[in-house]
């Protein structure tokens, strides 16, 4: 957990930016736009934006947009980057097919 | 389950590193990659590297990475390729899968050696087609010997973005400018020069606003920044280029150390989140270790040297190694990679801005804003010297750790001294023979045998020349100066190729004798 708990913190309303359509997930196709609005939706954490919009679960699993996302809710919240906490990491940590997950060597436990 | 005394994930520079040394030691290794082949980034480095001579330096990339499989296969090490680590559990069991598979292995000691990953910058068309990492650009070159593009835009003028972009030229591409929102030039002085020389220009301050185009790049418009980082109104202009690339640094690969439970920093001299480890690497899971990128984004030498220490660490660890001996062994290591550690872009200096070198000569900022040496500031430097007759020119004007111009010289025309990152100063007394060893050795491509006085008039420039089609003795074509303009005529007096040159070419070109210190690159006549 980090400083960023109290939910009361922002008041000010949602303001649209001219560069909100433009993607950051590329994987789950999310915008700009939807994460800033996730802020203001009262999601400040990464795992919980990542949650309410798929950010980061696509194909590469947030190697591209993670630090994009966080410079993006930092920016929002005013607060640094490094004050975010990384989202949660679970395996698999890569893509892999079900059938794949299913075929455990030795039969699963 | 089966067990292994060390699991290491990633076969790149770090993870054989560790490797060869757990091998020696007689540890039963697991080496994993998710990639075909392995050496990580190591086989599309096709620059000499810089360094030290006893670690690797002035050898091409690629060729470190045959030497360390070469010498892990000697030690019976078996890399697992194409085998994905999908998870790291509680007491250091791997979870990997390979062909269509799912099995789980336990390390008595785990070494996280994944690397990094690219990072992006958005902007608005950043998605397009055209728009590439300077990891794909140099997967394509130099991997798969395909042109990414006809004429690229580089984003980024840290060491990547000017390696890369120097390698664009190289496979044929125009590069059409390095663009940075920093104010200076953010990689080494000499990797700069090299394209200044070849009339790339740099814009800094500034970035990328949007990529046009339908379906693929069809141009860039970039803009000024200001001091907040703000496109300043009508500062917009135009570049024509079909590819744009992005070499805005690297990540540390952190999902596995994150789920393994391990106490993770945010670090920005490190590139990002990173597991804190001790000084042999160890996080603070019992047994689970990080080397190279994965530990903290550096290059490729210090990566070698982390993985050797956590290789050393791991044996240790476990009894393969008694501690007398891990101790020197890492001892004897961490000197290295303090060398390598020091110098203006030592990681402890980034961010700092360093107006004087080690030896009090100005640095200069010229170069850092332009990407070359004014005409008289260069020389100030103790490379630079007026001797008559034929004599070295060393255009290395920033600490930096390397040395092997020093080594280079079988007459000692060339003096470094103990500390790497000294400025190489040429010796008034000692006698050049024009064997150019010294040029080809230089990893920078910063040092030139001139001869200020040929007779008639003239002047001659020996230079470092890693382009195709190589001139011809006798061809007539330009001379360029530092920032790649054409200053007059040159005919080539010598091409020579020699196998210990390593495809460094030696040009010497015959050029007006007031020319000689400004001619620093040549180029045919059609062009």
């Amino acid at each position: 957990m980090t400083q960023i708990t109290d939910r009361s913190m922002r008041t000010a309303a949602f303001k649209p930016e001219a560069d909100d359509d433009m993607l950051i997930c590329r994987c789950e196709e999310i915008t700009k736009g939807e994460i800033r609005r996730a802020v203001y939706e009262g999601m400040y954490e990464i795992t919980e934006i990542r949650r309410w919009l798929r950010v980061g679960m696509g194909l590469c699993q947030g190697q591209t947009c993670t630090k994009l996302v966080q410079r993006i809710v930092a920016k929002e919240l005013g607060v640094s980057p490094a004050q975010l906490e990384s989202a949660a990491a679970r395996g698999p940590v890569r893509p892999i097919e079900m059938a794949c997950m299913g075929n455990e060597k030795g039969g699963v436990c | 389950m089966e067990r292994y005394d060390l699991v290491i994930i990633g076969a790149g520079p770090a993870g054989l590193s560790a490797a060869i040394e757990a091998a020696r030691c007689g540890m039963n290794i697991a080496v994993y990659d998710e990639n075909k082949r392995p050496g990580g980034q190591l086989f599309k480095q096709i620059h000499k590297f810089f360094g030290s001579k006893e670690h690797h330096a002035k050898e091409r990339g690629f060729h470190i990475g045959e030497e360390l499989l070469a010498e892990a296969d000697r030690l019976g090490v078996d890399v697992s390729l194409d085998t994905v680590v999908t998870g790291l559990y509680p007491g250091n069991e791997v979870m990997i899968k390979k062909g269509g598979q799912v099995s789980h292995v336990r390390g008595d000691t785990v070494l996280l050696a994944a690397g990094a990953s690219e990072n992006m910058a958005p902007f608005d068309g950043w998605t397009l087609p055209g728009v590439i990492g300077a990891g794909a650009a140099q997967t394509m070159m130099n991997l798969h010997g395909i042109r990414p593009g006809s004429r690229v835009l580089m984003l980024g003028s840290g060491n990547v973005g000017l390696v890369v972009s120097y390698q664009l030229l190289q496979a044929g591409c125009e590069v059409a400018a390095v663009v940075d929102a920093a104010p200076k030039i953010g990689g080494y002085g000499v990797h700069a020069a090299k394209l200044a020389r070849c009339g790339v220009p740099f814009q800094l301050s500034s970035t990328i606003v949007r990529a046009k185009g339908g379906d693929h790049v069809e141009g860039a418009v970039i803009g000024r920044m200001d001091e907040h980082g703000k496109i300043i109104p009508g500062s917009e202009t135009e570049i024509d280029c079909d590819t744009i690339c992005i070499a805005v640094g690297l990540s540390p690969m952190n999902q596995l150390a994150r789920m393994s439970g391990c106490r993770m920093e945010q670090n920005p001299k490190k590139g990002g989140c990173v597991p804190v480890c001790n000084e042999y690497g160890e996080t603070s899971v019992r047994g689970l270790f990080a080397a190279g990128d994965a530990e903290g984004i550096e290059e490729a030498s210090s990566a070698m040297i982390e993985g050797r220490i956590a290789g050393i660490a791991c044996a240790n660890r476990l009894g393969f190694l008694e501690d007398g001996k891990a101790k020197e062994a890492v001892e004897s290591n961490e000197q290295a990679l303090d060398t390598l550690r020091q110098g203006m872009f030592a990681p402890k200096n980034r961010g700092k801005q360093i107006e004087k070198t080690d030896e009090g000569f100005p640095v200069s900022q010229h170069l850092l804003v332009t990407g070359f040496l004014g005409d008289d500031e260069v020389e100030v430097y103790p490379g630079v010297t007026h001797p008559k007759g034929l004599h070295p020119v060393i255009e290395c004007t920033q600490n930096i750790p390397c040395n092997p111009c020093q080594d280079a010289c079988p007459h000692g025309c060339i003096h470094i001294g103990s500390f790497i990152t000294a400025l190489p100063a040429v010796e008034a007394s000692a006698e050049c023979i024009g064997c150019g060893r010294c040029v080809a050795s230089c990893s920078g491509q910063a040092i030139f045998l001139v001869n200020e006085d040929i007779g008639g008039g003239y002047a001659s420039v020996t230079m470092p020349y890693e382009f195709m089609p190589l001139p011809e003795k006798g061809d007539i074509g330009l001379a360029c100066s530092r920032d790649g303009q054409a200053i007059g005529e040159a005919e080539v007096l010598d091409v020579k190729s020699v196998k210990a040159f390593d495809h460094t070419n030696l040009l010497t070109i015959r050029v007006p004798a007031e020319l000689s210190g400004k001619a620093r690159f040549y180029k045919a006549a059609q062009q």
